[in-house]
């Protein structure tokens, strides 16, 4: 509490809900001296009165004990009814520990435990620093428990001969097509290149200049972004159908603690 | 690349215009290919103590044309032949090529293998066991107890549906009507394959097939020239994607005797790739003069020793 700021009536522990202009307070705290000088020890209203001269007095930094003599009952006086009319009156701008309780000096002791505990933090910090991040799941790699059960398993089917068989002159017959295919392609890069080189080394005997610009790098060329080909064209006009989703991906963020 | 272009005519114009060595000298040391600046160096050098006539002439030509207004047709320094840029404008393929098959049978074979290495999923898991509470209904009578579990829907119904909604939707056909004509304008043809722009131009007295050309103009790249081609065929109306500054092809030919003088042997056609983005020749070509071509087609239009240079970059995928 000490410290904090809080309501100097006690009633709420916020500070500043009841704020008012510097005037009226001047204005209030006067009101409030005379109230008390006319009317001492009266009920209701006095014990407003007098809550506010306590609050002004505190305010000069007095103690309330002088006030004891008063009679009135210092620490349990709640002046809660009139709650609102204080806060209109009531500005202090210190945050003084009303209830009266001198102020506690700061141990010398205090900054080194302080420092203390900040060091334990920042070993704990460089630890992490140093301990490898951990790394984002991947969902694909992991086999969910489910799909692990016994009754989940396929029964286990014995190929006849033929079918193995063919199976194993098929995949013999796809490496050769593949092998086929890579040549292919591999030539048609070859001749793409060599055309290439070609048409550079005449326009080299033609004009070192062009040269020089045609073998310049294209800046404009990357990013280069292409739709791939459907299995069929797109139909113009044509409107996908409406529906919801709900995404329910997992979204993982890696922590860097390095900073 | 318009920014690029413009310091290259800058420099053409302004800089180099008096002495072609140290004009050459700028260009080695402005471009980014930083890496052939030492041997390019060294050629230059060498050119320059040799006989730097060729290179130094033209840039000097260029610089005078230049200085009198750049006439279209400027010869080209002390080389006979004169520079044409064309253009090798493709339409890529807008759908996937159909499987040969041995192709289809692998695909086959690959999903069978996969199924049999795979467990139940879900969904299979509720039709196993859909069939065999039916088949138990049918021999005897336990409907008292599994009558809680049961659903309405059966997989078998959620599948037929499934079926429905697809059969419902109608997708486009693969051939074309344009295939099906025959139909050589139209951009909707040969959805498989790649398409090549081929127009028809009067080259002396014969109207030839070939691909969109333009000559080259001084102050600017061979690939602005191939730029201004594609703009002046199309007359604006095609957007492209050149695919770099150099050129993918070449074809050198001799004018006939009659024309050939001196300086004039004959020209050099260099080809620069480009993709077509959008846009149609339909509005700026007549039906006759222009048509999009396969790699196969190509023998019907072009001419043996253009064909065979062509051939060798154009690819039909």
């Amino acid at each position: 509490m000490r410290g904090t700021p809080w309501c100097p009536l006690g009633a709420c522990a916020e500070w500043g809900a009841c704020a008012e202009s510097g005037a009226d307070r001047g204005e209030n705290r006067q009101r409030a001296g005379q109230r008390q000088r006319e009317e001492p020890g009266r009920a209701g209203p006095a014990m407003a009165a007098l809550g506010v001269a306590v609050r002004a007095l505190a305010r000069q930094g007095r103690s309330a004990g002088p006030w004891a003599c008063l009679g009135l009952d210092w620490p349990a006086m709640q002046v809660r009814g009139n709650h609102v009319w204080y806060t209109s009156l009531l500005l202090p701008r210190a945050v003084l520990p009303v209830r009266g309780e001198p102020l506690r000096k700061k141990k010398k002791v205090d900054p080194k435990k302080e420092q203390a505990a900040k060091d334990r933090l920042k070993k704990r910090i460089k630890k992490l620093e140093k301990a490898t991040q951990e790394l984002i799941p991947i969902e694909d790699f992991i086999t969910p428990m489910k799909y692990l059960e016994e009754e989940r398993q396929r029964p286990e089917q014995q190929l006849p001969v033929e079918d193995s068989e063919r199976r194993t002159f098929l995949m013999k017959k796809w490496a050769v097509y593949r092998q086929q295919e890579h040549e292919a392609e591999r030539d048609k890069i070859a001749s793409m290149l060599e055309a290439q080189q070609e048409a550079l080394r005449e326009l080299r005997l033609e004009s070192e200049l062009l040269y020089q610009a045609a073998t310049r790098r294209d800046e404009s060329l990357f990013p280069f972004e292409k739709e791939g080909p459907t299995y069929t064209p797109a139909s113009p006009g044509y409107q996908a159908p409406e529906g919801k989703y709900n995404d329910v991906t997992k979204v993982y963020v890696q922590v860097d603690h390095r900073k | 690349m318009e920014s690029s272009s413009s310091s290259y005519t800058r420099c053409l114009v302004g800089k180099c215009g008096a002495e072609g060595g140290t004009g050459l000298e700028n260009a080695v040391h402005r471009g980014e290919g930083r890496k052939m600046a030492a041997p390019v160096r060294r050629l230059l050098y060498g050119a320059a103590r040799g006989s730097g006539r060729p290179w130094g002439a033209r840039t000097l030509g260029g610089a005078a044309a230049a200085a009198s207004g750049r006439s279209a047709a400027s010869s080209n320094g002390g080389s006979p032949w004169r520079l044409l840029g064309a253009l090798c404008l493709q339409r890529p393929p807008i759908v996937s090529q159909p499987l040969t098959p041995l192709q289809v049978e692998m695909a086959e074979l690959l999903q069978q293998i996969e199924v049999e290495k795979s467990r139940y999923s879900d969904h299979e898991i509720r039709a196993l066991e859909e069939t065999r509470r039916l088949e138990r209904k049918k021999a005897d009578i336990y409907d008292s107890d599994d009558d809680d579990e049961q659903n309405i829907l059966l997989a078998q119904d959620l599948e037929d549906t499934w079926e429905q909604t697809f059969l419902q939707f109608k997708p486009q056909p693969r051939v074309t009507e344009a295939d099906q004509k025959n139909d050589r304008t139209s951009l909707h043809r040969k959805l498989d394959q790649n398409l090549v722009l081929l127009v028809k131009e009067k080259m002396g007295d014969q109207e030839t097939w070939m691909l969109p050309h333009a000559e080259w103009q001084d102050g600017e790249t061979l690939r602005g020239t191939a730029e201004r081609a594609l703009a002046t065929v199309s007359q604006n109306s095609v957007e492209a994607k050149f695919l770099g500054n150099a050129p993918c092809g070449y074809y050198k030919f001799k004018y006939p005797q009659a024309f050939r003088t001196e300086n004039n042997i004959g020209a050099k056609v260099f080809f620069f790739k480009a993709l077509l983005r959008s846009g149609d020749l339909s509005q700026a070509r007549k039906k006759d003069d222009h048509a999009w071509v396969s790699k196969e087609e190509l023998g019907d239009y072009l001419k043996p020793k253009y064909l065979a240079q062509v051939r060798r970059f154009f690819m039909d995928i």
